[in-house]
């Protein structure tokens, strides 16, 4: 059966990779190329206006000064990963729970909104001393540092989201009979997954920049940033640089995990058909292997 | 009233605010038979059918569905509206099955079933389809779908083809009276086009505003099964006239 399905089967799998490469060509490949031509446009500028390297490097001298300090530069990148990854869990944890309880809950959403926006409203470099204070030269401030940047939007977007799910469709739920819960988690938590993932990305790309700031504040003695600070201060701008590209690198990689993720979880957005990965199995003779005779 | 009622309104009175939204009604749907309700926006159809939905809880009165008394209580009828309200992130397949999961666990014979009826109807091949791929019409059928598997006896539809063009809407009436010839069910069917609530029932009850009452209980003499000759016939002319009266006054 398989040989006489084979030849369809190739043909439409060449036609699909070909889709595929034509969508990594669109999704990938222009934003690459805008990405080189920035860099152009950057060592355009440097060599057009005889700028001196420690004023501003070339695009290729700023490479050199992370790769000849690659062994150095690894772990604090790995650091800033760190702090980036636990920070964003729990500030986007504490943002979907805050939503969620707000929203369901009106009086702690008057009582607790204006404190979260004067959160908001306090500069970050203000709030980062006291926490330096109080918790030390540690991951710990930093981390609380990015989490308090990334709730914010969670928070606001969930709230937002579940306070426009249709009314009818909630009032279609209880003509079923369904319960709070049953209608919390198959109408309004889905109903929301867009709204979620807005603010997911809006914290994403702050996420890094959060910890940043709270390793120039609160690092214990080696970090990107303290790095970054270290070469400033030495006129090494080519590293300064460098570690600038570095920084935005993790930011940009960042939020396309997220973006990632949401494509992941949507896939109603994307396509008019919905994958039957078991189905597929079966077809492909798994079947036998799963169910012993 | 009669012991084969399946749906039993008595003094049913809402008021919002200083509106009377629906004066003391009272009405009864025999099993298995189609009925509309017609007439204008502000009338008090919604109003009456979230009540016998149990969204609305009444002023006054009491509802019955199938001898029981359901006043206020959800869970008892079939209900779509003119929004098909389907869930985007849902295929056909589990969308028709949406009343399941909002109560329990769905089973591989709710699966089973929805299956079975989107193919008898018509829709085998998109049972894997998100709703955004669907025309209007199939949408529509879908929402219907979701509605029969509840398996309750009265299904309330709300002018469910109020958004359709009229090519479509034709073709879905015709579609419904298959699917109620065949399931068996009962239908309180709301809508304020007359030739949709003539074509479809065996009754008309036309409704009026300020205060939101019914002003008439007509029978509709009209043979099944329906053609798209039907309207056009002599008797259907004839309810349209008097069902055009009590809406815009004898003049009309």
């Amino acid at each position: 059966m398989s040989a006489s399905v084979g030849p369809a089967i190739t043909a439409r799998r060449v036609a699909r990779r070909r889709g595929v490469a034509r969508t990594l060509g669109r999704n990938v490949g222009i934003p690459f190329g805008s990405l080189v031509l920035l860099g152009l446009v950057w060592q355009g500028i440097v060599v057009g206006f005889h700028i001196q390297p420690y004023i501003a490097p070339r695009p290729m001298q700023a490479f050199e000064a992370v790769k000849g300090d690659w062994a150095t530069l690894w772990p604090l990148v790995l650091g800033t990963i760190r702090e980036t990854i636990y920070g964003y869990a729990s500030g986007a944890l504490l943002g979907v729970f805050l939503g969620v309880v707000m929203a369901k809950v009106a009086f702690l959403q008057r009582m607790v909104y204006p404190v979260l926006v004067l959160s908001q409203a306090v500069p970050i470099i203000a709030l980062a001393a006291p926490l330096v204070l109080i918790l030390g030269f540690s991951v710990v401030p930093i981390v609380i540092i990015v989490a308090w940047i990334v709730f914010f939007p969670v928070t606001v977007n969930v709230l937002d989201g579940l306070s426009h799910v249709d009314r009818d469709l909630l009032n279609l739920a209880r003509v079923y009979g369904a319960s709070r819960w049953r209608t919390f988690l198959q109408i309004e938590i889905p109903a929301t997954t867009t709204s979620l993932f807005s603010g997911l990305k809006i914290g994403a790309t702050y996420a890094v920049t959060g910890a940043i700031i709270g390793e120039l504040v609160a690092s214990d003695g080696s970090s990107l940033a303290l790095y970054q600070e270290h070469a400033n201060s030495n006129l090494n701008t080519a590293a300064v640089y460098g570690t600038t590209m570095l920084m935005t690198a993790i930011g940009i990689s960042w939020f396309l995990l997220v973006v990632g993720a949401e494509v992941l979880m949507t896939p109603w957005q994307r396509r008019s058909v919905a994958r039957a990965p078991l189905r597929r199995a079966r077809r492909a003779g798994l079947n036998a292997v799963l169910t012993p005779k | 009233m009669s012991a084969n009622a399946l749906l039993e309104l008595r003094d049913v009175a809402k008021v919002f605010a200083d509106t009377v939204a629906l004066s003391p009604t009272s009405f009864a749907i025999e099993e298995g038979s189609f009925v509309s309700i017609v007439g204008p926006s502000g009338c008090g159809k919604s109003t009456l059918f979230n009540v016998i939905a149990g969204l609305l809880k009444p002023d006054a009165g009491e509802v019955r569905v199938a001898n029981q008394l359901v006043t206020g209580a959800t869970g008892h009828v079939g209900y779509m509206l003119q929004k098909d309200l389907l869930v985007p992130w849902r295929t056909v397949e589990d969308n028709i099955t949406m009343a399941a999961r909002l109560t329990r666990r769905v089973t591989a014979e709710d699966r089973a079933e929805a299956r079975r009826i989107a193919v008898q109807y018509g829709l085998g091949d998109f049972l894997r389809h998100y709703p955004s791929a669907l025309s209007g019409g199939m949408r529509q059928r879908v929402a219907f779908m979701r509605t029969l598997v509840t398996h309750h006896a009265l299904l309330l539809l709300d002018e469910p083809f109020g958004a359709l063009d009229a090519q479509t809407r034709l073709e879905m009436q015709q579609w419904l009276l298959q699917v109620w010839r065949e399931t068996g069910r009962t239908v309180l069917f709301i809508t304020h086009d007359v030739d949709e609530s003539i074509f479809l029932s065996d009754r008309v009850l036309v409704m009026s505003p300020r205060p939101g009452r019914v002003v008439a209980d007509l029978a509709n003499p009209l043979a099944r099964p329906r053609e798209i000759a039907t309207l056009t016939e002599p008797a259907f002319i004839h309810l349209k006239t008097q069902i055009m009266a009590l809406l815009h006054g004898p003049s009309a």
